[in-house]
């Protein structure tokens, strides 16, 4: 059982923080339940539902350990899936067996779906931690709780009559797991990753596991990539013939930056817009319905969406280091700074494209939202996108290295940026498009211009570095 | 005049060496492996009787990795058998894996862990994990017990990929280039661990390098991987028995090259022609050198020009 306590150990040595939070959580909802001395129905519920909270943060950690421990080389450790079997068994027995003992001391009657519901919610935890989009599912019932508040309490009402509930749950999660688990725990042959500075997912996050191994894709997801890989070798291609008719500067930094940001080019950006729109029209026309909408929260997901990017290119612009030597010596600068500055003026791109994706996605969902003031919400979408692209641009160059450092920093730039956009909406339905428009420009445009200035000088006075980073 | 001539290899049909007594510890028959359009192991079928070292060889991007990572069932074969230690290998489990320690080409698993932890973590799995050997091997080559994979240099990772590998005293080792990236003192001192490992019974190593010095140290079989084929396997000795180099030196050049039985590959020069041949007639070859008016000298070559010359 030695086997079992180290898989089990992983999760308290890799997220210690979240394990703490889960089982205080877990903790607090056993006591709520085991100290219901009235023997009311209610504290068991809301115990339960702590446990079941606490459940779904452990097992989102769980299945991002899960998903960097199941490499093909871990399966040459003896027994592998029998001792990960057993560890499950552990699981089971901590967030769905104890609580639902513990409470059929009290509500016998709706123990069995107590238990069905325990054991939903751990592999909607386990999906999303494994990457897996019907993790996402679990943000329905949140949706249609916030849509239908009513019409969801008379479905809960019948559920809990019904005595299909807790097998229909059981079968779910059975799918789930199923689902989740079992690409985990079969062996593929791992793709490769076009650049590290990009990815093809949708909201240009990391598809990348935490131990750097591309995520495997489903048979939609390798079309998209294919596609995006069409697109990124007709623009390389037409930007060397460009380049060979013409062989300015300027050409030159369009090669560089097919090179290190294959999918910035218009058909792939065009088809990234196309493929949020869609999935972002779905989100929406549930999200619109909900009593109290404010449409302007539109662009402040706009913005969320669009700051993404970044994270994803302050971990590519470390990992692809080495790689970059090649790119120096085929460039054969005159001086390290002149290198330097090729890399900023190509990585400047990102901004415009920032910009353009905020304000299509702003556009999209006022037009979707029905938006009373559509105009406000993609003024303040340009301006904040253009000084928040500028600051994660400059930060992600010369910003801290390690990795707490640059989640951090991410945190910062991402919830700071929507701040901004509150409170730039704010400032011009107060004072009007022009005069608040303009103040709004003047503060964060100029404080991102600021920030980006100084970055780019302090990078075009660092030497290159071409070595590969610590983990 | 000056000709120079490459003639076409003749291919040696793979050779099945008898089982040992034990039985083989490898068995693959027709191994099949593409990705996607590209074929990489057409047809591959190998023997390994147990208790043996044995060198596979191959050009870069002949598919050894491939090769060594389909045995171990680490990658989906699209064709073909495989056997491991008596049972088909379609993926990695059961009871065998206590007696199998794999070595990748780049060990890049966990690099959140410390080097303690996750020596702990890979012993935890094994009944036979030699925990003396261990803290033995990490002293000797100076891996610090408390510093984080990630934080390893790619020669430290690798010490630590073959401690992980050794500790669990494996009755097969399977070692992709296990020694690219460690410095001559490391390279030695794997090479004495693993010489040392082998003088125990019944251990059978098979480890792919370009390092062909390795090979010679440890008295290694070789086998040779090309066009996706296991062209031969054999013992080092025989192998330097049968291909010799016969170097023709007369003034003049080479109209042609002459027909000599074995004859694998020949090359000429304004005054030279070599000639790499396998199991040559070296009466044969003095006669014909009597003919040419031309003399002769007879080189064995060593593993290096042989890997140079067939791979």
């Amino acid at each position: 059982m030695k086997a079992v306590w180290q898989l089990w150990l992983q999760l308290w040595k890799r997220m210690p923080v979240l394990v703490v939070l889960a089982i205080l959580m877990w903790l607090g909802g056993l006591v709520i339940i085991a100290m219901n001395f009235r023997e009311e129905e209610r504290p068991v519920y809301l115990g339960a539902g702590l446990c079941a909270f606490a459940s779904w943060f452990w097992h989102i950690g769980q299945g991002q350990v899960l998903r960097s421990l199941c490499r093909p080389e871990s399966f040459l450790l003896p027994d592998f899936r029998r001792w990960l079997a057993w560890t499950a068994a552990i699981d089971v027995l901590q967030w769905v067996i104890l609580p639902s003992l513990l409470a059929a001391l009290f509500v016998p009657s709706h123990v069995c779906l107590i238990a069905a519901a325990l054991l939903l919610v751990a592999a909607l935890g386990l999906a999303t931690g494994c990457g897996r989009r019907v993790g996402l599912l679990i943000w329905v019932v949140f949706i249609a709780a916030g849509w239908m508040p009513q019409v969801v309490a008379q479905v809960v009402e019948v559920a809990l009559n019904s005595p299909w509930t807790a097998p229909l749950l059981v079968l779910a999660a059975t799918l789930l797991l199923r689902v989740t688990l079992l690409p985990l725990l079969r062996i593929d042959d791992l793709e490769v990753e076009p650049s590290p500075l990009e990815s093809t997912s949708l909201g240009r996050t990391n598809t990348t596991n935490i131990d750097g191994t591309p995520q495997p894709r489903g048979a939609l997801g390798k079309r998209v990539a294919g596609l995006f890989d069409y697109f990124a070798q007709r623009a390389m291609e037409l930007a060397l013939q460009r380049y060979r008719r013409h062989p300015t500067a300027a050409q030159k930094l369009t090669l560089v930056r097919r090179l290190l940001l294959p999918h910035d080019n218009p058909q792939a950006i065009a088809l990234r817009l196309l493929l949020v729109a869609g999935m972002v029209a779905i989100y929406f026309f549930a999200v619109m319905h909900r009593q109290h909408f404010n449409a302007a929260v539109v662009g402040a997901y706009a913005i969320l969406l669009t700051m993404t990017r970044f994270p994803q290119l302050g971990r590519g612009m470390l990992r692809m280091r080495p790689n970059l030597a090649d790119l120096y010596l085929t460039l054969a600068p005159d001086t390290r700074a002149q290198y330097q500055k090729v890399m900023v003026d190509a990585l400047l791109i990102l901004v415009p494209v920032s910009v353009l994706t905020a304000l299509a996605y702003t556009l999209l969902g006022s037009v979707l939202a029905h938006a009373a003031e559509p105009g406000r919400m993609l003024l303040t979408a340009a301006i904040v996108a253009t000084s928040a692209s500028l600051v994660a641009l400059a930060v992600h160059l010369i910003g801290p290295q390690g990795s707490f450092g640059r989640a951090a920093v991410n945190l910062v730039l991402t919830f700071g940026s929507m701040a901004v956009y509150w409170g730039g909406y704010w400032l011009i339905g107060a004072i009007g498009y022009a005069a608040g428009g303009m103040t709004l420009a003047v503060v964060t445009i100029s404080f991102g211009g600021g920030v980006w200035y100084a970055a780019q000088r302090e990078y075009q006075r660092r030497a290159p570095c071409f070595d590969a980073p610590l983990a | 005049m000056s000709m120079s001539a490459d003639l076409p290899i003749t291919l040696v049909e793979p050779v099945h060496l008898p089982a040992a007594p034990t039985g083989p510890v490898l068995r693959v028959e027709a191994l099949r492996k593409s990705f996607g359009k590209r074929v990489v192991l057409q047809s591959v079928d190998w023997n390994v009787p147990a208790g043996r070292v044995i060198g596979l060889l191959g050009r870069n991007g002949a598919g050894k990795t491939t090769l060594l990572r389909c045995l171990l069932g680490l990658s989906p074969i699209d064709g073909g058998r495989v056997e491991v230690l008596g049972e088909p290998m379609t993926e990695p489990g059961g009871e065998r894996m206590h007696r199998i320690g794999f070595v990748p080409q780049t060990f890049d698993l966990f690099p959140w862990m410390k080097v303690r932890a996750y020596l702990d973590f890979t012993a935890a799995f094994y009944t036979r994990w030699d925990h003396t050997l261990t803290a033995r091997l990490l002293e000797s080559w100076q891996l610090d017990p408390k510093q984080k994979i990630g934080q390893l240099s790619q020669g430290q990772r690798q010490k630590l990929a073959i401690v992980r590998a050794i500790a669990p005293q494996p009755d097969l080792l399977v070692l992709d280039e296990p020694v690219a990236s460690l410095d001559p003192q490391a390279r030695r001192a794997f090479m004495t661990e693993l010489l040392s490992l082998m003088r125990q019974p019944g251990k059978t190593v098979i480890f792919s390098t370009h390092i062909t010095a390795d090979l010679e140290r440890a008295g290694a079989d070789i086998a040779l991987l090309r066009d996706g084929r296991i062209q031969f396997m054999r013992p080092l000795a025989e192998l330097r028995e049968s291909f010799v180099r016969a170097v023709f030196s007369r003034p003049g050049g080479w109209p042609h090259t002459p027909e000599v039985a074995g004859l694998l590959k020949a090359s000429a020069s304004d005054t030279e022609m070599h000639m790499l041949l396998e199991d040559a007639d070296l009466g044969a070859l003095h006669t014909l050198a009597s003919e040419l008016g031309a003399s002769l000298r007879i080189e064995t070559p060593s593993l290096e020009d042989l890997f140079v010359e067939l791979a």
